[in-house]
């Protein structure tokens, strides 16, 4: 149905998006890859190119162990928060129990409070459970953090299901759990997927939990091992290294959403609401 | 056909999350074994210097076993250090052995007993041979708490093609640019005046150039009597002539050297980093690149004075190897290293005469004679208030109003050393 | 919130209205309202004792703090002094100040971010070409750890370093002036979490049925009008908590203001004066009063959403009848 000058407008109109998107990354990308002589050219493409950056920040600056525990504490830290997101929202969504509001009310709190007064509380108590510098000690943050992001977007969702479908299936034998995990888990999907991008980009490039609750490779984060680059002295910032990093550190987020990006509109007009 | 759609399916959800956990757990275990010796281990903390190891390991063959010295990082930037510093000590963490800090940071840990006293045959050790203004800055209420590790002055740099005589006073400098904006030519005098320790610093020389001080001695009242008036003119009409670059208000020390690099100023004032940083990057300017004292109000100046420390941690469990580990981090030798490979100017007087550091420092004469008459700045548990209050009470530079200004920082900074108010 | 479905005998949809409360009965509950009470609380434990354990104690001690004087430095000199905080800081213009430049930014940038939000998440749905690559690469800026896109900015920006500052005159360094600062500020945030915003809508589209959007055409109603009076009613969930909490997260801006200005020329925000009191000055007890008084700015933010969206926002009574 799509028509040649229909396809030729959207081709446009996605070219003027990618060009706002795209452009400063790609400024940061050149940033990457020039070399410290040419740096205060102020040309978009660098004059003199050189790959040393990306060398450097694995061989001087070791950001392979961060890069490692970025994407592993990133990735539990993502799915249990959506587990359990996806656990009580559906009970604030569809069901009726005293407290509803309450947890719904403590999620926005959470949501709501400066993290950096939490952040010394946070790193007493880890200390005297030797949970400092530890995943676990980065994970639990993280996921009460990104917890209420994904109990309301989802329960957002799950308002959105109609009861008939439960009740068809409760209808042809299944028990509570099957309907909910047969019938709604797919027509939530749409919900899933965002939730757990945002909820993983969220982990991904969190700083002050970071940089706060770690105190050396063990488990520090990609974003706050680039605060540790080494300058060639203390007074420079090592822009070439933390640009060249920022570009290493956005590519898993970008197979990430690759990956998930066509589950986020697979709705309801997927045929299990037609007759 | 449809009841066969709701058999039941494994938990797989839940079994990843299992192993997921259960990864999460291992982690940690991993790193924890294998450095299982029951030699005693110092814990060093030190911001990024590209050769520290090469110090560390040669202090570790030094030591003959009797410790060993380990390196951790700190953050590049000089709060984030001070943040972890901070937390850690007051949260009474027994794995701070030896702590590199700033100079001014020292009144501010040893008020609030984080950082341990140097007495008896380590205090004799450390004061040995070493600058008298460094030694001062190590100081808290005549007691010694940490040993001098390395040293920084401003000086004044300029282009040799462009100046024949470098400026003494700051009038002399503005009155040059003008001369040079006047025929065209690169006339910008690049200067730290964002809002942050720099502009202090900046401050900080000007006010004791001008024989004032912004604390009292003791660091518990404000000073800043009428010869500020004359550091406060001075900063507003640099501010406002031809010599202050646009972007001053948004220049730290990487802007003002990118911009001296980038052939649109005639001078900056900055620490001497920007020798090797020039060498490395543009080797044309390093022919033409000169220095001189810091200018003054109406003679030479008083070149404000940086640097960094060793201190031992208050609950640390070996203090007497770290005190140890903390003479030899900075003895003559690793000093040396420091200062040829790393651009970190030294403390020890002797190190200076090495062929090697006069090789790497032709301004060695200059830095030394800048060492002899550096402006301290104030030494008070409560620096970091006074900081951020004047940086912001003198932000930015162009709109300052002497009288006015000097009122407002006189109040302001009383409040901050008591702890009072709220900082901006 | 009407929702039409069809059903397989072709029957009219039921019409659920939200807010509509069963009467209860006089007697002791029923055993199913029991079953369901229960079920709901062992849903919900999980979460909320992750959230309980890890972040209510943090709260409740920096609530505690706020009442009391303590500096990190003198422990001993530490003891409650009541209000006296909040009169402190109240009254302090440096406060009304951050203040004021945090709720501009916030208003405009998000405004900005609907917008052109929703804009993007048409696209993103309708677009006829390269969805999946369009729909990552809207993603990515979001991706980017912000302090990194900040300095990518500040460096654009800097006359002499950067390519966007060559459009300006050679004079103007746009980072020194408050009003252009703030709008290089509002530009980084805006072009870092429209994406966040277009992502939520696009879900929220997706909710809307076409059958709803032929129907409409049929009767008449041009692209706006279809816009207006079908795809936004249906979206207002989706919209609700997009805006709620790019909201709640615009008011707690921090890293592109430390990167961009360190908040000089008064463009500091309240987290930035936060940061200052509580790492930089160890003022523990004012420190943790200007959290409690951003909290307390962001739950009214909230409050008000919630009043404005009514029975659209999460919440409200579940649909009616099981």
């Amino acid at each position: 149905m799509a028509t040649k000058s229909a396809k030729v407008r959207w081709s446009a109109i996605n070219l003027a998006v990618v060009f706002f998107a795209l452009t400063p990354v790609l400024w940061i990308v050149s940033l990457s890859f020039k070399h410290p002589s040419t740096f205060t050219d102020g040309k978009f493409i660098p004059k003199r190119w050189t790959l040393n950056n990306y060398f450097n920040i694995f061989r001087d600056g070791g950001f392979g162990r961060p890069l490692l525990n970025s994407i592993c504490i990133g990735i539990i830290s993502t799915v249990v928060a959506i587990v359990l997101g996806v656990f009580a929202a559906y009970a604030i969504a569809r069901l009726r129990f005293p407290g509803r509001r309450w947890m719904l009310g403590a999620a926005l709190l959470i949501a709501m409070f400066p993290q950096v007064s939490l952040v010394t509380p946070l790193f007493q108590i880890e200390r005297s459970m030797a949970l400092f510098n530890t995943w676990p000690g980065l994970i639990l943050p993280y996921v009460t953090f990104a917890l209420p992001l994904t109990i309301y977007t989802l329960s957002a969702f799950f308002r959105e299901i109609p009861w008939e479908l439960e009740k068809a299936a409760k209808m042809d034998g299944a028990t509570p759990f099957q309907a909910f995990r047969h019938v709604i888990v797919p027509l939530a999907a749409p919900g899933v997927v965002t939730a757990g991008i945002l909820a993983f980009i969220q982990c991904w490039n969190d700083f002050l939990f970071a940089i706060s609750l770690t105190s050396s490779d063990s488990a520090r984060t990609a974003p706050a091992a680039i605060s540790f680059f080494t300058g060639a002295s203390q007074f420079e910032n090592p822009v070439g290294s933390i640009a060249a990093a920022a570009v290493v550190i956005t590519i898993p987020i970008v197979i990430f959403v690759l990956m998930f990006q066509n589950r986020i509109v697979s709705g309801l007009t997927s045929g299990a609401v037609k007759g | 056909m449809r009841s066969a759609t709701w058999s039941r399916s494994p938990r797989r959800g839940l079994r990843a999350l299992v192993v997921g956990t259960a990864l999460a757990m291992a982690g940690p275990l991993m790193v924890a074994c294998g450095s299982n010796s029951s030699q005693v281990v110092i814990n060093l903390y030190n911001g990024p210097q590209e050769n520290m190891a090469t110090i560390v390991n040669r202090c570790n063959d030094l030591a003959h076993g009797a410790y060993r010295i380990r390196l951790n990082q700190l953050p590049r930037a000089a709060d984030g250090q001070r943040e972890q510093l901070v937390r850690r000590l007051a949260a009474g963490d027994s794995g701070l052995d030896v702590m590199d800090m700033d100079i001014t940071w020292v009144a501010e840990l040893a008020e609030a007993g984080w950082i341990r006293e140097w007495t008896g045959q380590n205090k004799q050790q450390a004061e040995q041979d070493t600058l008298a203004k460094p030694l001062k800055s190590a100081q808290w209420n005549d007691k010694l708490y940490a040993v001098p590790y390395n040293s920084n002055v401003q000086l004044l740099w300029y282009r040799s093609d462009l100046v024949q005589s470098p400026p003494k006073t700051w009038d002399e400098l503005i009155n040059a640019s003008d001369a040079l904006a006047k025929q065209g030519k690169p006339h910008y005098a690049e200067v730290t005046g964002a809002q942050y320790e720099g502009l202090v610093v900046w401050f900080n020389a000007l006010v004791t150039s001008a024989g004032d001080s912004i604390t009292s001695d003791n660091g518990k009242k404000v000073a800043l009597n009428d010869k500020a008036l004359q550091a406060l003119d001075v900063m507003k009409r640099f501010a406002n002539s031809k010599a202050a670059d646009p972007s001053l208000s948004n220049t730290q020390e990487q802007e003002a050297n990118l911009a001296f690099q980038g052939g649109g100023a005639a001078f900056q004032l900055n620490w001497p980093f920007v020798y090797a940083a020039t060498r490395d990057a543009n080797p044309e300017l390093l022919k033409k690149l000169r220095w001189a004292p810091y200018p003054g109000i109406n003679g030479p100046g008083e070149s404000p004075l940086g640097g960094a420390v060793f201190a031992i941690g208050k609950y640390s469990k070996h203090p007497k190897e770290a005190f140890q580990a903390a003479l030899c981090l900075r003895d003559p030798g690793s000093q040396k290293i420091a200062a040829v490979k790393d651009g970190l100017p030294p403390t020890i007087r002797s190190v200076y005469d090495d062929p090697e550091v006069k090789a790497a420092y032709p301004m060695r004469d200059a830095i030394l004679a800048a060492l002899s008459t550096a402006g301290e700045r104030p030494r008070t548990p409560f620096y970091q208030n006074v900081s951020t209050t004047v940086s912001t009470v003198l932000s930015p530079p162009s709109s300052i109003k002497p009288r006015q200004t000097l009122d407002r920082l006189r109040s302001e900074v009383t409040d901050a050393l008591n702890s009072k108010g709220v900082l901006p | 919130m009407s929702h039409v479905a069809s059903t397989a005998d072709g029957a009219a949809p039921p019409r659920h209205k939200a807010g509509r409360r069963r009467s209860k009965p006089a007697r002791a509950v029923t055993e199913g309202t029991r079953a369901e009470r229960r079920l709901g609380w062992l849903l919900c434990a999980p979460a909320a004792l992750v959230m309980l354990v890890v972040a209510g104690w943090p709260i409740i001690y920096s609530v505690l703090l706020s009442f009391q004087r303590y500096d990190l430095r003198f422990p001993d000199a530490r003891g409650w002094i009541g209000l006296d905080n909040y009169a402190t800081v109240l009254a302090n213009r440096y406060w009304w100040t951050s203040f004021g430049v945090t709720t501009v930014i916030m208003v405009i940038s998000v405004a900005i971010e609907l917008v052109l939000g929703m804009a993007l998440a048409m696209v993103m749905h309708r677009t006829l070409a390269a969805r999946g690559l369009l729909r990552t690469v809207v993603l990515i800026p979001y991706g980017i750890v912000t302090v990194v896109a900040a300095y990518g900015w500040k460096y654009a920006w800097t006359p002499g370093t950067g390519w966007l500052a060559r459009f300006l005159s050679n004079d103007s360094a746009p980072l020194t002036h408050q009003i252009p600062s703030l709008a290089i500020i509002i530009l980084a945030e805006v072009w870092k979490t429209t994406p966040f915003m277009a992502l939520l809508l696009l879900a929220g589209l997706a909710l809307v049925p076409d059958e709803l959007h032929r129907a409409a055409e049929m009767d008449g109603a041009n692209r706006w009008q279809r816009f207006v009076k079908v795809t936004l009613p249906l979206m207002k969930p989706a919209i609700v908590v997009a805006l709620l909490f790019r909201a709640l997260d615009a008011f707690r801006i921090y890293d592109n203001i430390y990167i961009l200005t360190n908040g000089a020329q008064s463009t500091g925000s309240v987290s930035i004066q936060t940061y200052h009191n509580l790492i930089g000055g160890l003022n523990l007890g004012i420190g943790s009063t200007l959290s409690v008084l951003i909290f307390l700015s962001v739950a009214i933010l909230a409050f008000i959403f919630i009043k404005i969206f009514g029975a659209a926002a999460p919440g409200s009574e579940p649909e009616e009848t099981r």
